[in-house]
């Protein structure tokens, strides 16, 4: 049996974060996003991991402009954005975060994705 | 507008030249950023001014020319070639050198007062004295991004006595990459939010990333005028 979706104004509100990865070579998603959770557990430890509730949208990694969207709890969006900046390498590539958009849905983040994409 | 006061080039034993450092700084999002330089001679101070003319029409980035003292005979030297350069920093580390910058009116920035400290290398008198010179207390990016585990702690703790002794005193607080290589440059809305973790409120944040560093080349422009005499003294 599946839960019923909570009302509204008792679901967490989030804020989706746009974010492009500059590095010496290309790097994948799985590089990304185990750099990020590492990060995430290292300076915030375990119970701040869990409060700014963070997820990578694997969906939205595009690999063309090296672009992804995170998503985190409204009230921690300067947590999580110090803690991108806290990443300095994905394996033997050194990276730097830049942050594009903050939006509170996924759609204002996607246009911004797209028009970056065909831009490029 | 914002800008990254404290960067070093491959001239101060930096990693990356002027040119990639510039253009990376452009692509974050900077309105200029200040080549932190260690003073060697003062034919030097020319041969970067050169350089970085070349690297400003180039990249088209705001550009500043600044020295950082490591000790205070240094500090001496520089106060007296203050006219040609822009910024003046200081290294802290050590408690007379964090006293004299505070207590020195031509000093424009006390970098890292809590570098290899156990305490975060600034008092209330310190910081009562910074706010009456205008020496600005840096919250340096880099310090925290190289560290790891209890050191990385330990730093940010005496950061955030920095600052809380900065905005009881009301010193100026400003928040710098302290980049030695383009890779550590980072983007200007991570070191405000960085600013906010250790304390700072948004709008202080995001001042000590345009404001504070905007007064400081104010400042080095008016005393690069002819007008200009001593602090706070100008003909008119």
């Amino acid at each position: 049996m599946k839960l019923k979706v909570l009302p509204s104004s008792l679901r967490e509100k989030k804020r989706y974060i746009l974010f492009k990865v500059i590095s010496e070579s290309p790097i994948e998603y799985s590089d990304l996003e185990s750099a990020i959770w590492n990060t995430l557990l290292d300076f915030l430890g375990e119970y701040g991991t869990s409060k700014i509730s963070a997820w990578l949208l694997k969906d939205r990694w595009e690999n063309a402009t090296q672009t992804c969207i995170i998503r985190c709890n409204h009230l921690f969006v300067p947590t999580i954005i110090a803690t991108l900046g806290l990443i300095e390498r994905l394996g033997d590539t050194r990276v730097c975060i830049k942050i594009l958009k903050v939006s509170g849905t996924i759609k204002g983040c996607k246009k911004i994705q797209q028009t970056f994409k065909n831009s490029k | 507008m914002y800008f990254d006061m404290h960067v070093h080039s491959a001239f101060s034993g930096g990693e990356s030249t002027l040119k990639e450092l510039a253009t990376r700084a452009k692509m974050l999002g900077y309105y200029g950023i200040c080549f932190s330089e260690y003073f060697e001679s003062k034919s030097q101070i020319r041969e970067l001014q050169e350089e970085i003319r070349e690297v400003e029409n180039e990249v088209k980035i705001k550009i500043f020319l600044g020295f950082e003292a490591k000790s205070a005979s240094e500090l001496r030297k520089l106060v007296r070639l203050r006219r040609e350069y822009d910024v003046l920093l200081v290294r802290g580390h050590d408690l007379r050198l964090n006293r004299l910058a505070v207590q020195t009116p031509e000093v424009d920035i006390l970098t890292h007062p809590e570098l290899n400290r156990k305490d975060s290398g600034i008092n209330h008198v310190l910081a009562r004295e910074a706010a009456k010179n205008n020496v600005a207390i840096e919250i340096n990016f880099r310090n925290i991004l190289i560290n790891f585990k209890t050191t990385r702690a330990s730093i940010i703790k005496n950061m955030m006595k920095n600052v809380t002794l900065c905005k009881k005193y009301k010193a100026p607080i400003i928040i710098c990459s302290g980049a030695i290589s383009h890779w550590q440059l980072r983007d200007p809305k991570v070191l405000i939010s960085m600013g906010t973790l250790l304390g700072l409120e948004l709008k202080e944040a995001k001042q000590s990333l345009s404001e504070v560093p905007k007064k400081i080349i104010y400042q080095a422009t008016e005393r690069k005028s002819p007008k200009w005499i001593i602090p706070g003294v100008k003909e008119l």
